[in-house]
């Protein structure tokens, strides 16, 4: 090796090694660590036992853990389909209207880059039973008011509705990104042919836009998969446990309850899930179209 | 024509745009809510049906809450933390990104994507195993917890190797030739080339730990190490709290970001929608 390519090597790798560092201890070394815990029965005071797979033993057989897929299943169907088809209706639109195409993108992407801590304590406020905005709404429409919160079914509903507003200007931005992309030609063409608004949208627009369409969806599964914040502010996990999503299920068992073996055992579990699509996306998502 | 360059103004159009400002009146709504609430008096949060705007505004909901919780000293630790954050994030993940884009080094690839695999872990998975790890080296509840697992970034790096890889070869030969050293011509020469997206790669790192939530909500229990996401959850908690002092709270803890992203809103609408990777 030439006295250039060593000084090369040298160089790339101490430029790299400060993000090597940081990964290391904290995102790859913790990969291993938390699947070493999750063999152990551990409360963080008392030394670590060695358990084998008891802990996953007991998640399979737990009642409470199914419950928790069971309502990160129902938020994940409750969020994705609505939030993606919302933003696809948001970017056609965006993409055919003349007037305030920046003023738009903005307002829409305002949820997008605020605290979800703040934004669901005014949530919170909205979907009070007695006086909050939202039982107001259903009044002024004449239908029937709801618990919301207070109820163990409709509180889910209530945070899947919170996700959607989340979502749905980044979901928007990613597809008006995709549309723009597609070449004016095709349209053009079909303007030609006497192709009506509809048929282009159904033929040229949705299968052209897949790939991103299939990219914000996996975003979206993701995201749902890890939702928190708006859990913790707004409902516990409750009533009741309707709304303990996994992550939250984690959350309590590692840092209220110090079951650390057990919460790292539920934890490769949302890491199982996420990463399945994940790899969904490496795998069938490579040929994005390239935007700009 | 519908598509075309040459877009032209139908009623179809008009009312599209209608609709659409229809949506973004009610996607807004809380936010303006939460304003609103902030400034009412107390027997109107409470009013129904509810009333639109406070008859007589008041800042009770602030005067209040700042005395009730060191709002200010929550607002300083997020300030630190996400600007510590945002800064050392730029001089490390270019440091990495430079490397990847213009250095021919052995691995380089393979370490490429395996700083991109870091990107497939989420923080829930390996928030334990951090936690164990900062409580061994007792930095719990201080700020090096908050600030240092996230010095450095896979997406970070990322975005600004994209955008070293257009800088000219001609450019980093000439810089050879003249002798320039890599770190001088990094820092004197391509950071002014790439101001953009070295302000991307701030305003995206310094939103994330502004909004940060489940990490501070771990590391840190102290009123004095806690970051204002954490203060809003503490104060939610606390007793006797009124609507009006938790809007108010709120509007404290989100307006920077607001205000930060409007003047910037194109720089970052356009780093999402060219990366399409993270929100």
């Amino acid at each position: 090796m030439g006295r250039r390519a060593q000084i090369d090597n040298l160089h790339g790798w101490l430029f790299i090694s400060p993000a090597i560092v940081i990964f290391t201890v904290f995102i790859f070394a913790p990969m291993g660590v938390a699947f070493f815990i999750s063999l152990q029965k551990w409360n963080m005071l008392s030394p670590m036992r060695f358990v084998g797979l008891a802990n996953y033993v007991k998640m399979i057989g737990s009642d409470h853990f199914w419950n928790s897929v069971r309502i990160s299943m129902l938020y994940v169907l409750g969020t994705v389909p609505v939030s993606i088809g919302l933003a696809m209706i948001f970017a056609i639109m965006l993409n055919t209207i003349v007037h305030g195409i920046a003023f738009f993108r903005i307002m829409i992407y305002l949820p997008v880059v605020t605290s979800m801590a703040a934004a669901a304590i005014v949530f919170q406020y909205i979907f009070e039973p007695t006086f909050g905005l939202a039982n107001y709404v259903l009044d002024v429409v004449g239908l029937e008011r709801m618990m919301w919160l207070n109820d163990p079914n409709q509180a889910l509903v209530a945070v899947v509705i919170v996700g959607i507003w989340k979502r749905v200007g980044y979901n928007t931005i990613i597809l008006l990104a995709g549309l723009q992309s597609i070449p004016t030609y095709y349209y053009e063409a079909a303007t030609i042919d006497g192709a009506s608004r509809m048929q282009m949208i159904r033929k040229i627009t949705i299968p052209l836009l897949s790939p991103v369409t299939f990219f914000v969806t996996v975003m979206q599964i993701i995201a749902s998969l890890k939702v928190f914040t708006s859990i913790v502010i707004m409902t516990n996990g409750g009533p009741a446990r309707g709304t303990d999503v996994l992550p939250y299920f984690l959350y309590k068992n590692a840092f209220e309850y110090h079951k650390m073996g057990y919460a790292s055992a539920v934890a490769y579990f949302l890491f199982g899930a996420i990463f399945i699509f994940t790899l969904a996306q490496f795998r069938f998502g490579e040929k994005r179209v390239h935007y700009q | 024509m519908m598509f075309g360059r040459s877009k032209r103004i139908t009623p179809v159009i008009i009312a599209i745009e209608i609709f659409l400002l229809a949506v973004v009146v009610l996607i807004n709504l809380p936010f303006f809510w939460m304003l609103s609430t902030s400034f009412k008096p107390k027997p109107e949060i409470l009013s129904y049906p509810p009333r639109l705007f406070p008859s007589a505004p008041n800042f009770n909901g602030y005067t209040y809450v700042w005395k009730l919780i060191p709002l200010g000293r929550y607002f300083y630790n997020s300030t630190v933390v996400s600007i510590s954050i945002a800064l050392s994030k730029i001089v490390l993940a270019s440091l990495a990104a430079y490397a990847f884009a213009k250095i021919r080094f052995k691995g380089s690839k393979q370490m490429f994507y395996l700083f991109l695999g870091t990107m497939m872990i989420p923080m829930e998975v390996i928030v334990i195993p951090n936690y164990i790890t900062l409580n061994y080296i007792g930095w719990l509840d201080t700020y090096r917890a908050l600030i240092v697992p996230f010095v450095v970034g896979a997406f970070s790096i990322f975005l600004l190797r994209q955008f070293f890889m257009q800088i000219p070869r001609d450019l980093d030969d000439a810089a050879e030739i003249d002798g320039c050293g890599r770190l001088r011509y990094l820092f004197t020469i391509i950071y002014p080339l790439s101001q953009s997206a070295l302000l991307t790669v701030f305003l995206y790192a310094f939103l994330a730990s502004w909004n940060s939530f489940l990490w501070p909500l771990i590391v840190t229990n102290s009123d004095k190490m806690r970051v204002i996401q954490i203060g809003l959850k503490a104060l939610q908690d606390s007793w006797m709290i009124e609507w009006n002092e938790l809007t108010a709270a709120s509007t404290v803890a989100t307006l920077p970001v607001l205000i930060m992203f409007f003047f910037v809103q194109k720089r970052f609408l356009e780093g999402i929608a060219i990366t399409g990777l993270k929100g």
